[in-house]
């Protein structure tokens, strides 16, 4: 995996969950893999996969069974869905404004590159 | 936690002997071919093989092989490629003292009296067909054999401390400081028998005295021999023991 | 673990190479000991596995000296040396002669491993290239299991998939009884493995942290122009990296060369302002 140098490794890991839930390779209510095959995955300390681990417990994405590994919360997808949202809206969107002033895009223009791209996707 | 353990040694001795496989393999046929000419040169002569003459051509590859066999074993220890692995392989210094003392003495003796003594009989069967030699089969129990052994036995220790001691031109260094052992020893015989004898007029310099001089010189050297013989061995295997420990890489 | 105290150490006739070195080593870690050419990082490791002896001071692993070089504290440790030389034997021969001597000793692993790193037990190993040498001792050495397992430039001479071979394998052995030092100044190849940073410089200790420390309390990167916290270190190169007190800001990822580079010209402001994160944690 690379690595972005800005961000803490542990929440790139944590990235890598959440694309893995939304895009269904991880269904709900799922195994996922365990903590040595995650490090061993993207290479990286045990620790700091624990500590992805422990991030993503904590918002109650993933639940850990004793003695048999970690699992995707019944609500898991909603959850991620709902946190990826968030962040975009709160972190992305305010830049893309700010770009969209800087260039002087108006939103028209913007709406009609958004319906062009969805349909070329259909 | 044992610190000596047989089994240890054991499993030391068989990493020493499948690493140096080759070396000990090419040694011991070059060994065979030289006993085997040897043995040959010496009935085209006379005829005969005396088991004198076979275990003086025995010991004239014995003695060198097995030194040189010694350094071999020891390569390790001193090639700082090779020596961090080495030292820290869970070993302790008896442990690793024992093992190449036993491979380079016992296990070596063992295996090249065997080879010697057939390669004896071949050449001997050989000069019985082509020179008519005397048939006269050499044998582990004659005394001329256990007296090669014990000048083995007794110098090896201090091969094996050289081969420990220094880092480079390893074997000449060894001889050099043999000389110097020897010669030292020999001035120190020669100025205890000075002052022991010094009142006999031993020497005023007549050939009467200077036999004299011979007699007891071979006599002192008897009492020397069991002296250096029960000590020196030993004492270089200590010298060994520490020159081990105060080793680093 | 292995603990150091007030170590010193010099070769014969020469300049000190370590002086008054403290440090503790615990397992469950992967440490990363950075220093640059000659600080005496490879002679710290050697110390640690006994093959030298401190000067003055000690170095304990579980209570017992290293430098004793007893049969139970060689047991635990392993090194994979910077240069070495292998015996000209079969890769499987090696292992049968040599793993006897460790009692945790895992056969399967080693094979493993072999087999990950692309190599056939049958291979003689003084045919292979010094990579692939390197690739054995490296498998041997984890399959030891030995409590503590130093490395001295290990990815020197392994080529880039191999090295992210090597970042698989080591980030799927330790566990909380294994400690491992990693010696380099490749930090690039290992910075994703080392959650435990030491610099030596001026053969003394610079620098002594986890990393999870070192980014509660440092924020590495770009800062923005009108930010008026005090720059500790900043690279004067094109997108400018540096070095400033965290303080409330984001969590970024610790720049190891960055840090490298900063405690190298700033180490009394970096370790004042690590103590001070530390300090206001106790509080």
């Amino acid at each position: 995996m690379e690595f972005d140098n800005s961000k803490p490794i542990y929440l790139q890991i944590v990235d890598f969950f959440y694309e893995n839930i939304l895009v269904k390779r991880w269904a709900e209510e799922e195994r996922i893999p365990s903590v040595r095959e995650v490090a061993m995955m993207v290479e990286v300390n045990p620790n700091t996969a624990i500590r992805a681990f422990n991030h993503l417990q904590d918002l109650e994405v993933i639940y850990n069974k004793r003695g048999i590994g970690y699992f995707v919360a019944s609500d898991g997808f909603t959850k991620v869905l709902n946190i990826k949202r968030k962040e975009f809206m709160e972190q992305m969107l305010p830049d893309v404004f700010k770009k969209l002033s800087l260039l002087d895009i108006p939103f028209d223009e913007l709406k009609n590159a958004y319906n062009q791209h969805k349909n070329e996707k259909e | 936690m044992k610190e000596f353990s047989l089994s240890r040694i054991g499993q030391f001795i068989r990493r020493d002997i499948t690493i140096h496989k080759s070396t000990f393999v090419t040694g011991l046929l070059v060994g065979i071919v030289l006993i085997f000419l040897f043995c040959i040169f010496n009935m085209m002569w006379d005829k005969q093989l005396s088991t004198d003459e076979f275990f003086g051509i025995f010991g004239l590859i014995y003695i060198p092989m097995g030194v040189l066999f010694t350094f071999s074993i020891f390569k390790e220890f001193n090639d700082a490629k090779t020596n961090q692995l080495y030292l820290s392989i869970p070993l302790s210094i008896p442990e690793r003292l024992a093992s190449k003392w036993f491979t380079s003495t016992i296990i070596y003796t063992l295996v090249y009296s065997i080879l010697a003594i057939i390669t004896g009989i071949l050449a001997l069967l050989f000069g019985i067909v082509i020179f008519d030699a005397d048939f006269n089969v050499p044998s582990l129990f004659s005394i001329e054999y256990w007296n090669v052994l014990k000048v083995y036995f007794l110098v090896q220790p201090l091969f094996l401390v050289g081969a420990i001691s220094f880092r480079k031109n390893r074997i000449g260094k060894t001889l050099l400081f043999l000389g110097i052992l020897v010669l030292g020893f020999t001035f120190f015989n020669f100025f205890l028998f000075g002052i022991f004898n010094h009142n006999h007029g031993l020497f005023s310099g007549e050939t009467l005295v200077s036999e004299a001089f011979d007699k007891t010189t071979a006599d002192f050297s008897g009492l020397g021999r069991w002296f250096y013989g029960l000590l020196l061995g030993p004492l270089m295997l200590i010298v060994a023991y520490f020159k081990m420990k105060e080793k680093e890489v | 673990m292995l603990t150091i105290k007030h170590l010193n150490f010099n070769y014969p006739k020469s300049r000190s190479v370590l002086k008054s070195i403290n440090m503790n080593f615990e397992a469950g870690n992967i440490y990363g000991l950075f220093g640059k050419n000659g600080e005496g990082k490879s002679t710290l490791l050697k110390i640690m596995t006994g093959l030298l002896f401190p000067k003055n001071g000690s170095c304990l692993l579980d209570g017992y000296e290293m430098g004793k070089r007893e049969v139970q504290s060689l047991q635990h440790i392993f090194l994979v040396p910077e240069d070495f030389e292998l015996p000209s034997i079969s890769i499987q021969s090696f292992e049968k002669v040599q793993s006897c001597f460790y009692p945790q000793f895992s056969q399967k692993q080693f094979y493993e491993l072999v087999k990950e790193f692309q190599l056939s037990p049958t291979d003689n190993i003084s045919k292979l290239s010094f990579g692939q040498k390197k690739k054995v001792l490296i498998a041997f050495g984890i399959a030891t299991n030995t409590k503590l397992l130093l490395m001295d430039e290990p990815t020197n001479g392994l080529d880039i998939p191999s090295k992210s071979q090597f970042r698989k394998v080591m980030a799927s052995v330790v566990d909380e009884n294994k400690c491992v030092v990693i010696s380099t100044h490749q930090v690039r190849d290992l910075h994703s493995l080392i959650n435990h940073v030491m610099i030596l410089d001026n053969a003394q200790v610079a620098f002594d942290q986890p990393l999870h420390k070192v980014s509660d309390g440092l924020w590495f990167g770009k800062p923005s122009s009108n930010d008026p916290t005090e720059l500790i270190y900043s690279e004067s190169s094109f997108g400018g990296k540096a070095i400033v007190p965290r303080l409330d800001k984001n969590e970024t990822e610790v720049d190891l060369e960055l840090l490298f580079n900063g405690v190298l010209s700033a180490p009394d402001t970096i370790n004042a302002i690590m103590n001070q994160t530390q300090h206001d944690e106790r509080v």
